[in-house]
């Protein structure tokens, strides 16, 4: 079986390889590398930095974000049941009519709870 | 595969339990907010109907289901009505608690059902897998529980302690289980327990398993040196679900112990066993001790549950049915003790009240005499005085540990109850050779009053005649 | 040495690098990073192991998805990196002292000194599968039928996770404005006018 995914290796290899000869090369051995401080302290219009330039996120990114994950393993389950759909047969519809349904709830759940709302 | 070939009617209480948890849950987020106590009832309705076809399925024998998944015998069926009856009374006792907080919330009704059928779940696991999701149902609800008065500091840190620590457990069980599947190439338990019994050479690999698995009980359990979570949680999140914590997911915690341990490694009974005396003998000493020094009731209550958590090992290190049995017996005894404890404190408590200082309880008997009467009841209880359930209770693990020629085990626990029954008297003493300094009455529904009382008396109750519950745990191990 | 064994190789040293560089970088967010490597030379190793659709789940759900939300949750956190590091030192030795006596004896068990559990016959070789093979297809023959119970609750788990989420993060804004259709064509001209009869003011 592995035999297939060998491509996918020589792919990353090859990418792996790219990336790092360019790099070094671009960044490191032909271009000019003077740094000073002034250099790479952050810039901002002339004026010392104000504050850290991470900010906080909202918390509402954070629960979309959390609702996409879980939305999102629902359908990696759904991949491998349409591959075997027809040795499974019924049984298998069932079954994942139930799980389906069971998320659908929780589907339900936050839109009535108004948490898809960006208010 | 036919629907048939399942024998899902073993599962009905659990299918059941999970319709009507989605059901709430839709009924909750329709109806209007001052129509809130409809999923209160509802979830009400929910345990006692599953209470009611638990009943109604009850077997002598063992029944598996599902593939092997799922196994029904008279040990899961016990425990589950106790796990639900516990339930029952802690949605009763927590409906005026959050009112007062302003979390009356379907949410916590919706994740309490939830949780109740992760135990059950846990209690009727007959494979490694289903152990673990029962347990991280069981375990995610209740984290959010922990959470659940949001604007309160204290309760976001113990739910982060709790979610970290709990995380780390998690991890550590599902690695040994990793291990022993490895080794043994089975998740179903009887299979890992003959594969146990013939490890051979292999031996050291499970045993390995073992540890972590059992470290990860002893997490989960809140055991010595693993129970640094336990105070925090106890005493940060809202006293509604400190009580619900304390009790019913102790039932399932000895449930999965006596899967895991007897069931599925019995063959490794000796290496166990030397684990579990290691981690009762520390629990019943740091529990005991360290709870002297608390002034804060729930902190209190946290570390005499590591102490009583010891006693609970004890039984089940004995390794016979007779230890076994008392473990179940303690386990299912304490809960309905600490249940009974954190209620009162929950009756005392009132808005903008916590009544979680000892000093709170001084002088209780002047403003309610049978409160006070039946907080009495409870700490004798809990410290193993005669004429209560606690001392039979005591007794049991004891005798169990003193039949296999460990004496001096039983010697050393009963050294630290003695110990123990110092910090419970002092609330007795608070209690009625105190004055009052508060002398607010108190005031809780009836149905409350009545569930409160008949769980203080049962105490008594089961103390004056222990018998029924003892046949009971007794007829599930033979 | 096979290839593959060789793959295994650089694999878990990757993984093992990339899990040293999310506790040892100071900064949370190449720590995030990091762990997104880990993941990837994870995902390679379940690959070798002929788990192809966990494998490719691992970098979909994880890398994907799971990274995502963490780097959210560490922007978010306003980290002090000086402040988590007080007690460093203080508790680094009884740290490294039981992180080493961890790893001594995981070795003896498992490793070349100890033991040899590996080497019993009982733990047979596992079987590498022709081209054909799908791992795929497999886990969905037994993951529906004979593991249909676990498949449920696993829905139930995650929909848990939504009730949890919902419950600890939604707050209903106050004073947010915003438009309601159905309201705005419901208007009627008496909702938002009002006729006033005023005498005419008298001229001085």
């Amino acid at each position: 079986m592995l035999e297939n995914y060998l491509p996918v290796l020589i792919f990353m290899a090859v990418g792996l390889i790219v990336g790092f000869v360019l790099l070094t090369m671009g960044g490191f051995m032909l271009a000019p590398h003077k740094p000073d401080e002034a250099k790479n302290s952050p810039f901002e219009c002339g004026f010392e930095a104000f504050e850290d330039s991470r900010m906080k996120f909202d918390v509402r990114y954070y629960l979309v974000a959390i609702l996409f994950i879980i939305f999102d393993l629902e359908i990696a389950f759904l991949v491998p049941w349409a591959i075997v759909l027809e040795d499974i047969g019924l049984f298998g519809v069932l079954s994942m009519g139930i799980f389906l349904g069971v998320l659908v709830i929780g589907f339900i759940y936050e839109w009535k709870k108004g948490a898809l709302e960006w208010e | 595969m036919t629907l048939e070939a399942l024998n899902y009617a073993t599962a009905w209480p659990e299918i059941f339990l999970l319709c009507m948890a989605c059901v709430v849950l839709m009924v909750d987020v329709f109806i209007a907010e001052k129509n809130r106590n409809v999923s209160y009832l509802l979830a009400q309705l929910s345990l006692l109907g599953t209470f009611a076809l638990v009943m109604v399925g009850q077997t002598d024998e063992r029944v598996l289901s599902f593939n092997d998944m799922f196994v029904q015998d008279p040990m899961s069926d016990v425990l589950k009505q106790f796990i639900l009856g516990i339930t029952f009374a802690v949605f009763v006792y927590s409906r005026d608690y959050l009112k007062d907080r302003n979390i009356f919330k379907g949410e916590y009704y919706v994740l309490g059902l939830f949780a109740v059928s992760g135990m059950m779940l846990m209690v009727s696991a007959n494979n490694l897998l289903m152990l673990y999701l029962g347990l991280e149902l069981l375990s995610l609800c209740l984290y959010t529980m922990v959470a659940f008065h949001r604007d309160n500091g204290n309760a976001s840190e113990a739910a982060m302690k709790y979610f970290v620590l709990g995380a780390i457990a998690s991890g550590m069980l599902l690695y040994g289980m990793s291990i022993l599947y490895g080794l043994s190439g089975s998740l179903v338990l009887s299979d890992i327990a003959h594969e146990v019994a013939n490890a051979g050479d292999n031996k050291i690999g499970m045993v390995f398993a073992l540890v972590f698995i059992l470290v990860a009980l002893a997490f989960k359990l809140g055991a010595v040196p693993f129970h640094m979570w336990v105070p925090d949680v106890y005493q940060g999140s809202p006293t509604a679900v400190t009580v619900f914590i304390g009790t019913a997911p102790k039932l399932a915690g000895f449930a999965m112990i006596m899967r895991l341990l007897v069931e599925g490694m019995g063959a490794l009974q000796t290496d166990w066993q030397q684990m579990l005396i290691i981690l009762a003998v520390l629990s019943m000493a740091i529990g005991n001790i360290i709870a002297i020094s608390q002034s804060n009731i729930k902190r209190m209550l946290a570390y005499s549950t590591i102490s009583h958590v010891g006693f609970i090992l004890l039984g089940i290190l004995a390794g016979t049915a007779a230890g076994y049995s008392s473990a179940m017996f303690y386990t299912i005894s304490y809960a309905i003790m600490s249940l009974g404890g954190f209620g009162i404190i929950m009756l005392m408590a009132r808005s903008g009240f916590e009544a979680d200082q000892l000093d709170d309880f001084r002088g209780l008997n002047q403003r309610s005499p049978w409160f006070a009467f039946l907080m009495m009841i409870l700490m004798l209880s809990m410290a193993g005085v005669p004429p209560t359930v606690g001392f039979w209770a005591k007794l049991a693990v004891l005798s169990a540990v003193v039949e296999i020629d460990m004496t001096w085990l039983a010697v050393v626990a009963v050294f630290f109850s003695i110990i123990g029954i110092f910090y419970y008297l002092r609330i007795i003493k608070l209690m009625y050779f105190d004055d009052a300094v508060d002398e607010t009455p108190l005031s809780c529904g009836r149905d409350m009053q009545i569930t409160l009382s008949t769980n203080g008396l049962l105490i008594l109750g089961l103390g004056l005649y222990p018998a029924g519950l003892m046949s009971l745990c007794l007829s599930v191990f033979n | 040495m096979t290839f593959i064994d060789l793959n295994f190789y650089f694999f878990s040293a990757l993984l093992l690098a990339a899990a040293l560089g999310v506790i040892a970088s100071k900064n949370p967010v190449h720590s995030a990073l990091w762990l997104v490597l880990s993941f990837f030379s994870c995902a390679a190793l379940w690959l070798l192991l002929e788990a192809e659709f966990l494998g490719i789940v691992l970098v979909l759900v994880y890398v994907g998805a799971v990274m995502v939300l963490f780097l959210f949750v560490v922007m978010m956190l306003d980290i002090n990196i000086e402040e988590m590091r007080k007690g460093f030192v203080r508790y680094l030795p009884i740290g490294a002292l039981v992180a080493l006596i961890l790893a001594a004896q995981m070795i003896w068990v498992v490793g070349p000194i100890g033991p040899d559990i590996l080497d019993d016959e009982s733990l047979k070789q596992a079987v590498r599968h022709g081209a054909d093979y799908s791992n795929t297809k497999e886990l969905g023959r037994v993951l529906y039928t004979e593991y249909v119970l676990p498949f449920e609750i696993a829905s139930i788990i995650l929909l848990v996770a939504i009730v949890a989420a919902i419950s600890l993060t939604l707050r209903r804004r106050k004073n947010t404005k915003y438009q309601t259709p159905s309201k705005q064509i419901q208007v009627k001209r008496d909702d938002r006018l009002r006729i006033v009869k005023m005498d005419a003011e008298a001229k001085e």
